[in-house]
């Protein structure tokens, strides 16, 4: 049986966090981080083969930065990332009727909250699957 | 080989400090609560809860009570509490994380002034890169009462005659730079 893959979320929200981590769990080794921060170190020191990002945690839209960083980097940037945001209600209240920005970081997939639990591990097997095609091209 | 992880739920404390990540200052589980911070500030009266108060609320945990209470949207934004913390906690920069934090989570209270202030006083700065004072005039002139129409208008002919108060709004050169920038941050399909 080949090796469990392993996923990293990260969310500030405890809860929804703690909730895209049971559905995953299912079928993955996940790991949780809280803020950007630790999400880069946890990705320094070990090797994921999937990341799960918010996007607007600590100051701002830091997950946008997080993800730019991420396709800069030499090791990091063929890891897939799906990001999963609230976005769009998030900032309701001072751009109501904003849509998302379909191409504002080159990102593998977008998921808007609430995450439908089979949905989320199509995309994430999907994700998975693609870049290790990819790896072995 | 094992993932690092922290396997246990985080504490609310501890969901406030992931916001403040990047921010300078210690944890807030060194406060003393000496209430110097609440003696400091010159907005308490109108607060539901002191900084101190928050502070405790915060490290034990009580999210409800916290989310629900109007001190951070009441905060002046004057620091004058960072300053003088003598363990070296920054309660203003708590007060922004809790304001952002609640607009994200949708759990303010839309009758309060502070959060359509900050509405109007966003959009103004995207439409034109200026605040334009008299623009907010309309929604807020009435909140005092008769006696409060009265202090804002003094105060504006008082700043109109020093020179202080733009009758027209303008907008700053080359607007769309602004824009660009913002859309840089904030990824939406078009600020208007």
């Amino acid at each position: 049986m080949s090796e469990r893959k392993r996923v990293l979320i990260v969310d500030d929200d405890p809860d929804f966090a703690a909730g895209i981590r049971a559905i995953l769990d299912a079928q993955y080794d996940t790991a949780v981080m809280h803020n950007p921060e630790d999400g880069w170190d946890a990705l320094q020191k070990d090797h994921y083969d999937l990341l799960c990002l918010d996007i607007m945690m600590g100051r701002g839209a830091e997950g946008v930065m997080m993800a730019r960083k991420i396709r800069k980097d030499n090791v990091l940037r063929e890891m897939p990332v799906l990001i999963i945001t609230g976005l769009r209600e998030q900032i309701a209240f001072l751009f109501p009727g904003q849509a998302v920005h379909p191409g504002f970081v080159p990102v593998d997939e977008l998921m808007e909250k609430p995450v439908e639990p089979e949905l989320l591990l199509q995309k994430a097997a999907a994700l998975i699957a693609a870049s290790e095609a990819r790896k072995s091209r | 080989m094992a993932i690092a992880t922290p396997a246990r739920r985080i504490s609310f404390r501890e969901e406030v400090e992931n916001l403040l990540h990047a921010e300078e200052g210690v944890s807030l589980i060194r406060c003393i609560q000496c209430a110097t911070c609440s003696a400091a500030c010159p907005a308490v009266e109108f607060m539901d809860h002191t900084p101190r108060e928050l502070i405790a609320l915060i490290n034990a945990g009580m999210k409800d009570e916290v989310m629900a209470s109007n001190t951070f949207w009441t905060c002046a934004s004057c620091y004058a509490c960072s300053e003088k913390c003598p363990e070296g906690i920054r309660p203003a920069d708590v007060m922004y994380a809790l304001t952002r934090y609640s607009l994200w989570k949708d759990t303010f209270n839309r009758d309060w002034v502070a959060p359509e202030f900050s509405r109007r006083f966003t959009r103004t700065i995207l439409r034109t890169g200026k605040s334009y004072e008299p623009g907010y005039a309309p929604a807020f002139i009435f909140e005092g009462g008769f006696p409060g129409v009265v202090r804002e208008m003094r105060m504006a002919v008082r700043l109109l005659g020093k020179g202080r108060l733009p009758l027209l709004p303008s907008r700053i050169k080359r607007i769309r730079n602004l824009r660009a920038m913002v859309a840089r941050v904030l990824p939406l399909d078009g600020i208007q």
